[in-house]
């Protein structure tokens, strides 16, 4: 997952870059770069989250679990992931219903439907479902799941 | 009621430890749902958060700097700092400066300051007899430099963050003071500590000698004319240049220095990916977070209720100060960003300050939130690589921490050093 995100960085870098060069040395500008990187950038976004929900290394805020016992915080994180599972899957349901609402228009300059834009966020959430369930499941048979801030306190 | 299910949600699930970003989409689908707004709105501003070109520059510069670690860029400039200012008192605590001054400014990433040339300096200086704490807290608040010196990521967030209006151009100039005045308060305070504890200095190697190394750094150097140049002059967006800054750093690292093998570049790619899209999901959420903001007309009623304390900009300022350093002891940078630009910013502009001069105030703040506890990423960085403990850093750190703050009072009420350079330019 991450290799299909990294490679949607270096595809972005492509684009813009083209766009440059087609503007200052071919002297024409591609008209569908600006778009096309910028649907990219959705995926990569959402698709990096995903696997960053997996490895615990979103930002967050834990000075208030520092001084907790580790009962209580794996409950607390158990909330916490429950609310992550409750806002990706809102991203799956509302994520269908606006790109179904959009599917007739088209993005300009591109020509795919409007809708494509609305299907990196309902990947991105069914990945995030996928992977809270997985972090559940785990503390559930007490295997370790990984925090932000984890590295540093190993090191 | 509106405004305390929006923001009790969203500090009961922060305190909570959910990652940022889901206590900002939660939060305002909560309130969303209470308002009896169509929830899909939330989403919808969540998409169009993200999709949106002038935020490229986030991942691109990102990129950028995490080629320019790996590619042996900020070693260069490491060695040409020692040679410029390795003679003065302090030795490799001003060349751990400098070297901020010199990477920062391509860079414009405090954590990748930090862990590059913490990296590289604090094993150098604690060989050379300097105590390991004196090291961290030279890497750890000259790291802050990278924030203020232009190409600064966080700029473009908060450019974004406050409706896009706010030249990007205007912001990178208007940095350039700041950080420098920055820089020359910290190598003070090096200075001063150094002679109580009496460190050693390095020989001048002679002018020659400064002189092979800056070439040798040359190409990594050119990286600041073209960003900087590009943006300035109008002739790339600050999204297309910081793209020409990622093939300019592959092309420096893998055709001039060959320094850039393919695993470096792997781990520079899948990095650059786990950082940028964890940040731009929090700019993503925030967007619909902040929309609501805007709905409930928070930052009017707050501007209001602050004129009542006081009609002073300058007392108005310093509670904005306050505040902002506060947050910042306790949470992430560019999650703050998103979240207090909206809210302070209008605050600030009804009492007459520039949004240009205001951005530097709010980098600059949370920038000295990066190095303080219980939260500061760079601090954490800074420990990990010197293998201090916390503690044992914060204890010795006040004199540069006091020239942060110097900067920052000289910063905030003297706006000319913010908005003189960029009013040059225009």
């Amino acid at each position: 997952m991450l290799w299909l995100s990294a490679t949607g960085l270096v595809l972005m870098t492509a684009f813009v870059s083209m766009q440059v060069f087609g503007r200052f040395v071919l002297n024409d500008t591609p008209t569908w770069t600006s778009n096309g990187s910028v649907l990219i950038m959705a995926w990569f976004i959402l698709l990096g989250a995903a696997v960053g929900l997996r490895e615990g290394n979103h930002l967050s805020f834990d000075v208030l679990l520092l001084v907790l016992g580790p009962r209580a915080k794996a409950w607390l994180h158990t909330i916490s992931d429950l609310v992550v599972l409750a806002f990706a899957t809102g991203m799956i349901i509302y994520g269908l219903q606006l790109a179904i609402r959009t599917w007739p228009t088209t993005i300009p300059n591109i020509g795919i439907s409007g809708g494509a834009t609305f299907i990196a966020l309902i990947w991105g959430g069914c990945l995030m479902v996928v992977f809270a369930l997985e972090r559940l499941l785990r503390r559930a048979v007490g295997l370790r799941t990984a925090r932000f801030g984890d590295q540093d306190a190993s090191e | 009621m509106e405004l305390l299910v929006l923001f009790g949600t969203f500090t009961f699930l922060l305190l909570i430890g959910t990652p940022v970003a889901f206590c900002l989409g939660v939060a305002s689908f909560a309130t969303v749902l209470y308002l009896g707004l169509p929830p899909v709105v939330v989403f919808q501003r969540l998409n169009s958060g993200i999709s949106v070109f002038a935020l490229m520059a986030i991942p691109f510069f990102i990129y950028a700097g995490e080629l320019m670690v790996r590619g042996d860029i900020a070693r260069r400039l490491v060695a040409l700092a020692g040679a410029a200012v390795g003679h003065l008192r302090g030795g490799l605590g001003q060349v751990n400066i400098t070297a901020s001054v010199l990477f920062g400014g391509i860079s414009g990433s405090a954590a990748a300051d930090a862990s590059a040339i913490g990296g590289l300096m604090i094993p150098q200086m604690k060989a050379r007899g300097y105590d390991a704490d004196y090291a961290v807290n030279l890497t750890v608040t000259s790291a802050i430099i990278a924030l203020m010196l232009p190409p600064s990521h966080n700029l473009i967030i908060y450019s974004i963050a406050g409706g896009g209006r706010i030249s990007i151009a205007d912001l990178f100039t208007a940095g350039i003071i700041p950080g420098i005045i920055l820089a020359g308060s910290l190598m003070t305070a090096a200075w001063l500590v150094a002679r109580r504890r009496g460190y050693e200095t390095e020989k001048f190697p002679g002018g020659r000698a400064v002189l092979g190394l800056f070439l040798n750094a040359v190409p990594g150097l050119i990286l600041v004319g073209i960003i900087f140049g590009g943006v300035r002059s109008g002739v790339f967006t600050a999204s297309e240049s910081s793209c020409i800054a990622v093939v300019y750093a592959l092309l420096v690292t893998i055709a001039a220095y060959r320094t850039l093998s393919w695993s470096d570049f792997v781990a520079a790619t899948t990095g650059a990916v786990r950082t940028s899209s964890m940040v731009l999901l929090v700019v993503g959420s925030a967007a619909a977070f902040g929309w609501l903001l805007a709905y409930l007309q928070v930052p009017a009623s707050l501007a209001q209720s602050m004129t009542q304390i006081s009609d002073n900009p300058i007392v108005i300022l310093l509670i904005l100060n306050i505040l902002l350093l506060v947050l910042g002891s306790f949470m992430d940078m560019s999650p703050l960003i998103v979240i207090t630009t909206p809210i302070f910013l209008p605050v600030a502009m009804a009492f007459g300050v520039d949004p240009v001069h205001f951005g530097i105030i709010l980098i600059l703040n949370l920038g000295i939130g990066l190095c303080t506890p219980p939260v500061g990423a760079v601090l954490f960085v800074g420990c990990a690589v010197g293998k201090v403990p916390v503690a044992q850093v914060i204890r010795s750190i006040w004199p540069f921490y006091l020239a942060a703050i110097f900067t920052l009072l000289l910063v905030t009420y003297i706006p000319a050093l913010s908005l003189w350079l960029p009013a040059m330019f225009r």
